[in-house]
């Protein structure tokens, strides 16, 4: 094993924001395989807790059994549990654990529709924090309102047992714990400005307005000028360009896009925080380049 | 738009606006909903042509066969009279096995298997006259009230259904679906459909141009029917000769019904009492300075010289009959019985119509001449205005007229039977109830439409209705089949003709064999159902028409001829008035609106229709002196208030504001498309296309048929696409009744988590799509990305079908019931025992329950038994104790499919059986090789599933559910698909429904500016990033919201492969079919390619080894078969008394029996070494 190069970089991390469900940060000095396989690991490799099977007792509703267990499936429940968890294909001793048990009992009585939700789950006793998120926390809160499963009427029933286990979303996605991630590359904009004067002040709105994203670019009223905003809100739609083209003025703008800095924008569906994804897949990839250097010396001796 | 028509808005009689026309449109909606077609011609037949046929052949006059008594003297004389009177139909019940009669309702009816009919009863009179010789008759009556003659089978929310006119609420506790139409019947538990039957008009004068070569030049024919009877129809033709044979010219001649030989029409005129040759051309020429035509008719003048009066023109038609050698006065009398009773029965049957006749004739001719001097193009079968639709209310009642005929001739049989033994009359006992409820039932339920056993049969009039999708449900409650030779090559009648224009949708029609015949009504079209003629005719009558019999031959050229369904019933003189009036009379209902009022100036004639079976369509009337419409604001703003002003269509036509116009009365008007172009008309100085303007469309969107208003912008699709989709929509699953949890079909399919589309229709919302949707909004790149999306095949998100989407169920019902086989014998449900019963299945028998059903819950796959059922075992030698008592006949699972038992029900039929029905749940999630599509004809199978994580992404973190390919787009010009996706997009963002209704004035343009403000790149496209690399695209993508559809067709349903399995007893080849487990066919053009690659030995193992192998022996002597047994080492041949020089061969199993057969018709197939 040698030492790493002279030109070996640094990747550095800039968080921007940072909040339970979101977090947004800038990725500098790496490439574009690094950030994607970090993203790819925030989405299916970072493990979490979801509902996996469901033994039904009684169901009366007018959903059917398989229905009803894809629903439960789906709940986002909190998994910070995770760590302490093994999964079904990991080798676990007699001590670590497994499955988290929660259970259903409801029945309608009134002549109303009633609705079924994640809050009437019956939590593990023994793992109380495992709970689908938003559990019990009002029904007023948009954002906290509970999910709901079906709906019933008068005299039906629904008694079900679930367990829940770890797993990871390139199983199935219910174990995404993200709604979405993605990074794009930073885009550097430099506006030609003495070909910019050149245009009429009806151009230059014209020209603003090309853009389809909103505040990339801005017409400043008093200096009657086309200023750069936010580039990074910049989408690489060409549409800038092609309006320079349009008005027989190639060159008013150059936009690059920037190969080794990376906005990446992570929201959590509340199942682990947003930091927590972050964090994870950054282990999980660790593990994973480990894991192949671990591998590798052995076909190293042999090649050299 | 509006902002200048708001002042205008303030005024009650402003011109109302395209828009406002949707108002008008739900009205139409709300009073006739999609199925009025069937319950309107279902209905008529109930009330009134039901008690028509009855008064028609509801007279029976039985007489005693004269008895010859020796010696007695001749006493009393008795007549007997059976007479049916009124009819009476009551609700729908069922009688249980028990005797007990109770009220039925359809659901219960579609669940226990029951058929969804009502008794009818009828009033019966017996009458007996009795004549004593020089005595007065002595009249005596007995009546027979409500007598039970048979049950009718009835169309659901007709109004004689018990669901008729009741609430949402109503029906949704009787287990209905709300949204359901009706219009159909329920036949043994299964919903049938009355297909409409095209066919020609009746009684209409056709001219056509015979093709060379051909005896004849042009052809003039009439079918002619009397109106409402079973008579068949009497065709007749005038011919003109091709070339001039010899002397003369082109003669002309007339076929006549029952005469064997062409006669020249001047006989036929002599015949019907016109001797003179004056008086002839007068009734064919008209006009006498038309030297042209009169000298068309010169050769067949001289032709008919040697006949001068209407004896010896009998009489040449009398010998020309079909029975030959009788005297002059029987020839005669024949002859003129065929004029008066087969010639042109529509014109007048019995005596004294001649004048009439010969009128009509002469008109005939007229026709005839004018085509053949080139005055007329010839008629054009294809117009739609010679068609009319049988629909289930005239196809029913021919069926209940033969049914009734019968059972007519078989009381008359009965009474005189007892009459001739002189025996008690018994009516109750005359009556065969079974008659009518069999025949009835027997029609519907098979399809075959007719009598028995009957000549003249129609097959598929009757089909099970399809329930897959809504729209799939309801485009089959408003199908119509040309009885038209399906392998007939001729175009013509299959192509779309001008005159289907908003009647019959452009779009809607199946491919391959019977493209073009099968057709689908638009929207809006509306089928006469028929109304009396009398009145119009007392109304002509009135307003100054002239009889035919009064009038001089000479006035016609002057004066206009009036047709009433084809009868020439007068002339008049001032026509215009004469039809303003009628058109003021239909508007104001004084007049049925369905009277079709045709004025043809070119021809001088007003032909005037109340027939049944004619396309019709409403249409906005406009008063030609304002140019205006005569609907007003007002009317609109009453329109949409409905439910407090009561204000709805039908008061709408009451009003005048709209009409029906039939296909044919549509020739006479001016369309104007939109309200635009009469305000063009209007505006002096506007370049209008027309201003004489007579009507205005609703709303030119309303050509199409259900299935195509479901696609949006169709307007922007080439036009075979359209046609795609509209076949491919009724294979989509979604929701297609909202009672199917309730339901036990044979066959179901339900989406998980059905959307409405984010772009919509106008007309969709009267279709109810977005109540019961079929598909889902799926966010689609066309983008090329792996390339798994080849040749039709697309990509799909892992992660989104993980989520649920494009999930489905699908349901399959099996049933069984306790058959009873004579008095004793009896199957039985229950867990067969092993002990006791033969011929066990293979499947495990584990699932069934302790009462031989097994119970919900249960997952059962395969060949699983599921009704455990056992049917005893005659004894065969009695005394000998059997080993087995039993015989299994239970019911297992599809061997190719599992799933969950969902629901049983356990009930009696109608025999009282116990009756079992099982429906198995099993749920399909999409996978490769399911079948998607978008609205416009694009379809593709799954080519690969990718994680999300695999997809390409955008800044945004948007990832698409579905990834097509960019060569789907060019070669198919399906530019609505695209357009779709870009207002789909922009819906999504601003949160409304898009409006794709075709023919508005939305623009791409428009669409386009829309989603630049929604901060997207105007054309849809997104900057998108490599899934497996993380680098930016090149290109950017279109990536857009779009309506996609989940077809029926799933690998689960079709992957098949076979090793060894089971043969046909025949030939013991494979036997054919997934369901059988049968062999994949190694066809002659697979064959062919490997002769071609040299390879024989797999050649023989294919079609020989692994097929039909065997082995004979054979004689080497005679070449034929020989008898072997190789037990014993022996081998003779029975044919040369041979037991040496016998060989063995390997053929196919095939062969053999080929030679054995060959052998059985006394060949001898010799095989020679």
């Amino acid at each position: 094993m040698t030492t790493l190069g002279e030109n070996r970089r640094v990747p550095q991390v800039q968080i921007r924001v940072l909040r339970d469900d979101y977090c947004e940060f800038v990725l500098s000095d790496t490439d574009p395989s690094v950030a994607n396989a970090l993203r790819r690991i925030m989405l299916v490799e970072v493990p979490t807790i979801a509902i996996d099977l469901v033994e039904i007792e009684e169901n009366t509703t007018v959903l059917n059994d398989e229905f009803i267990a894809h629903r439960l499936g789906l709940i986002p429940l909190v998994s910070n549990a995770v760590y302490n968890m093994k999964g079904v294909f990991e080798d676990a001793g007699e001590e670590d654990f497994m499955d988290v048990e929660m259970s259903l009992n409801v029945k309608c009585t009134s002549e109303d529709t009633m609705d079924v939700t994640s809050n009437d789950l019956t939590l593990d006793v023994k793992h109380p924090e495992v709970h689908p998120v938003g559990y019990k926390q009002g029904d007023f809160d948009a954002l906290k309102r509970p999910i709901l499963l079906v709906k019933m009427r008068k005299n039906q029933e629904l008694r079900l047992r679930a367990v829940a286990r770890k797993g990871i979303g390139k199983d199935h996605a219910k174990w995404i714990p993200v709604a979405t991630v993605s990074f794009q590359y930073m885009p550097e904009i430099s506006i030609n400005r003495a070909l910019m004067d050149t245009l009429t002040e009806q151009e230059k709105e014209d020209w603003v307005d090309a853009t389809p994203s909103k505040g990339v670019f801005r017409y400043n009223n008093i200096t009657k000028q086309v200023e750069v905003d936010n580039a990074e809100l910049y989408q690489y739609d060409g549409e800038a360009l092609a309006k320079s083209e349009e008005l027989g003025k190639p060159g008013l703008v150059t936009i690059k896009e920037r190969q080794d800095i990376f906005i990446f924008r992570v929201e959590s569906t509340g199942v682990l925080k947003a930091e927590d994804v972050v964090l994870t897949a950054l282990e999980v990839l660790m593990r994973k380049l480990r894991n192949l250097q671990e591998a590798l010396p052995q076909q190293d001796v042999g090649a050299t | 738009m509006y902002s200048s028509a708001a002042e205008d808005d303030l005024l009650d009689d402003a011109e109302i606006t395209q828009e406002d026309a949707w108002a008008v449109i739900s009205a139409f909606f709300e009073a006739k909903g999609l199925v009025r077609q069937q319950l309107d011609s279902f209905n008529e037949f109930i009330n009134s042509n039901m008690q028509e046929i009855v008064d028609e052949y509801g007279t029976l006059l039985v007489k005693p066969e004269s008895q010859h008594n020796p010696g007695m003297a001749e006493v009393e004389e008795k007549e007997y009279k059976v007479e049916f009177g009124q009819i009476y139909l009551s609700k729908p019940t069922m009688t249980e096995a028990d005797g007990e009669t109770v009220v039925l309702f359809p659901k219960e009816a579609r669940l226990r298997n029951l058929t969804y009919a009502a008794p009818l009863y009828i009033d019966i009179k017996k009458v007996v006259i009795t004549r004593v010789p020089n005595g007065e008759a002595e009249v005596e009556e007995e009546n027979y009230p409500k007598i039970f003659i048979g049950e009718v089978p009835i169309m659901l929310r007709s109004s004689y259904c018990s669901l008729h006119e009741r609430t949402n609420k109503q029906l949704t506790e009787l287990g209905e679906c709300p949204y359901d139409q009706g219009g159909y019947f329920v036949v043994n538990g299964s919903e049938k459909v009355l297909i409409a039957q095209e066919r020609m008009a009746n009684n209409q004068v056709y001219v056509f141009r015979k093709s060379q070569p051909s005896k004849y030049a042009f052809q003039c024919e009439c079918r002619s029917v009397v109106e409402n009877s079973t008579r068949n129809t009497s065709s007749m033709s005038i011919k003109m000769l091709a070339r001039s044979g010899g002397k003369g010219g082109q003669a002309i001649r007339a076929t006549l019904p029952y005469i064997k030989s062409d006669v020249p029409i001047l006989i036929i005129f002599r015949a019907l009492g016109l001797t003179a040759d004056k008086d002839i051309l007068q009734h064919v020429v008209y006009d006498f300075n038309d030297t042209e035509m009169m000298e068309a008719l010169r050769p067949s003048i001289e032709e008919a010289f040697p006949i001068q009066n209407q004896e010896v023109a009998l009489d040449y038609i009398g010998k020309r009959g079909s029975v030959p050698g009788v005297t002059k006065e029987r020839r005669i009398q024949y002859a003129r019985e065929i004029l008066q009773r087969e010639l042109l029965p529509h014109v007048a049957v019995g005596e004294f119509c001649e004048t009439k006749k010969a009128y009509f004739f002469g008109y005939m001719v007229h026709r005839l001449l004018l085509v053949a001097l080139g005055r007329r193009d010839q008629d054009d079968r294809d117009h739609y205005c010679n068609k009319r639709l049988d629909l289930g209310g005239p196809l029913l009642a021919n069926l209940f007229r033969q049914l009734f005929r019968k059972l007519t001739k078989d009381v008359r049989s009965h009474v005189q039977k007892a009459v001739d033994r002189g025996k008690e009359i018994n009516l109750m006992a005359a009556v065969n109830k079974d008659t009518i409820t069999r025949g009835l039932r027997y029609s519907i339920a098979t399809g075959n439409w007719g009598m028995q056993g009957t000549a003249g049969m129609r097959a598929g009039v009757s089909q099970v209705l399809n329930r897959l999708t809504y729209a799939s449900t309801l485009s089959h409650l408003r199908r119509i089949s040309s009885p038209i030779g399906r392998e007939g090559k001729l175009a013509k009648p299959r192509q779309l003709h001008n005159s289907q224009w908003g009647v019959i949708c452009p779009a809607e029609t199946p491919e391959g064999q019977a493209c073009g015949l099968v057709k689908n009504l638009a929207l809006m079209s509306y089928v006469s159902v028929g109304c009396p003629s009398a009145p119009i005719g007392e109304f002509l009558e009135e307003w100054t028409t002239e009889n035919l019999e009064e009038i001089n031959p000479g006035v016609i050229l002057n004066t206009t001829k009036v047709f009433v369904n084809g009868v020439w019933v007068g002339i008049h003189r001032n026509p215009t008035m004469l039809v303003q009036t009628l058109r003021q009379m239909r508007r104001q209902v004084d007049i049925s609106t369905e009277v079709g009022i045709v004025h043809d100036i070119r021809l001088q004639e007003l032909r005037l229709y109340t027939d049944y079976g004619r396309c019709c369509r409403p249409l906005f009337i406009v008063d030609n002196e304002r140019k205006r419409l005569t609907i007003t604001k007002d009317d609109i703003r009453q329109l949409q208030d409905r439910e407090v002003t009561h204000f709805g269509w039908n008061e709408l036509v009451h009003k005048g504001c709209i009409e029906y116009i039939d296909t044919e009365e549509e020739e006479t008007t001016m369309i104007a498309m939109e309200i635009k172009d009469l305000e063009n008309a209007r505006m002096p100085g506007r370049v209008a296309y027309s201003e004489t303007y007579t009507h205005c469309e609703i709303h030119p969107s309303m050509i199409l048929g259900v299935c195509a208003s479901i696609i949006p912008f169709p307007d922007h699709n080439q036009s075979p696409r359209n046609t795609y989709q509209s076949a491919m929509g009724k294979q989509a699953m979604g929701m297609y009744v909202t009672n199917y949890q309730t339901r036990m079909d044979t066959q179901a399919y339900v989406l998980y988590y059905p959307q409405k589309p984010l772009v919509t229709t106008r007309a969709m919302e009267h279709l109810h799509f977005r109540e019961l949707p079929a598909g889902q909004n799926t966010i689609v790149a066309i983008a090329c990305y792996s390339g798994y999306n080849q040749e039709d095949s697309l990509m799909m998100n892992q992660s989104s079908i993980d989520r649920g989407f494009f999930r489905s169920m699908f349901f399959r019902t099996y049933r069984a019931e306790e058959k009873k086989q004579g008095s004793l014998v009896q199957e039985v449900i229950e867990v067969p025992d092993r002990s006791t019963t033969v011929a066990m299945r293979h499947g495990t028998y584990d699932k069934l329950d302790d009462d031989g059903i097994a119970p919900p819950g249960t997952r059962v796959s395969g060949e699983d038994v599921i009704i455990g059922k056992t049917s005893p075992l005659a004894d065969e030698q009695p005394g000998v104790a059997q080993r087995f008592s039993k015989k299994d006949v239970s019911t297992s699972l599809r061997n190719s499919e599992s799933g969950m038992i969902d629901q049983v029900m356990v009930t009696t039929n109608a025999e009282g059986q116990r009756f079992v029905k099982i429906r198995v749940r099993s749920i399909r999630i999409p996978q490769v090789g399911d079948k998607f599509a978008s609205r416009h004809g694009q379809k593709g199978t799954i080519g690969m599933t990718y994680t999300q994580e695999d997809m390409p992404w955008t800044a945004e973190g948007i990832v698409p559910d579905l990834i097509i390919n960019p060569h789907a787009i060019p070669s198919r010009m399906t530019i609505g698909h695209l357009v779709e996706a870009l207002m789909s997009k922009v819906a999504s963002c601003v949160g409304k429904e898009g409006d794709a209704t075709p023919f508005a004035e939305v623009t791409v343009d428009n669409i386009s500016a829309a989603l630049h403000n929604c901060g997207y790149q105007s054309r849809g496209w997104e900057t998108m990033y490599n899934g497996h690399t993380g680098r930016r695209l090149q290109a950017q993508i279109f990536l857009n919201p779009t309506y996609y559809q989940r077809l029926k067709h799933m690998v689960d349903d079709k992957i098949h492969s076979r090793g060894r399995g089971p043969v046909q007893i025949l030939t013991r080849q494979p036997v054919e079919g997934r369901a059988r487990d049968g062999g994949l066919r190694f066809g002659e053009m697979e064959r062919d390619c490997i002769i071609s690659h040299g390879s024989a030995a797999f050649l023989k193992e294919r079609l020989f080894d692994q097929s039909d192998a065997y082995r004979v022996h054979v004689c080497e002597r005679c070449g034929l078969f020989a008898v072997a047994n190789l037990k014993k080492n022996q081998f003779h041949c029975p044919a040369c008394k041979n037991t040496t020089g016998i060989v063995q061969v390997h053929m196919p199993y095939a062969c053999k029996l080929l030679f054995q057969e060959l052998m059985a018709m006394a060949i001898a197939p010799r095989m020679q070494f």
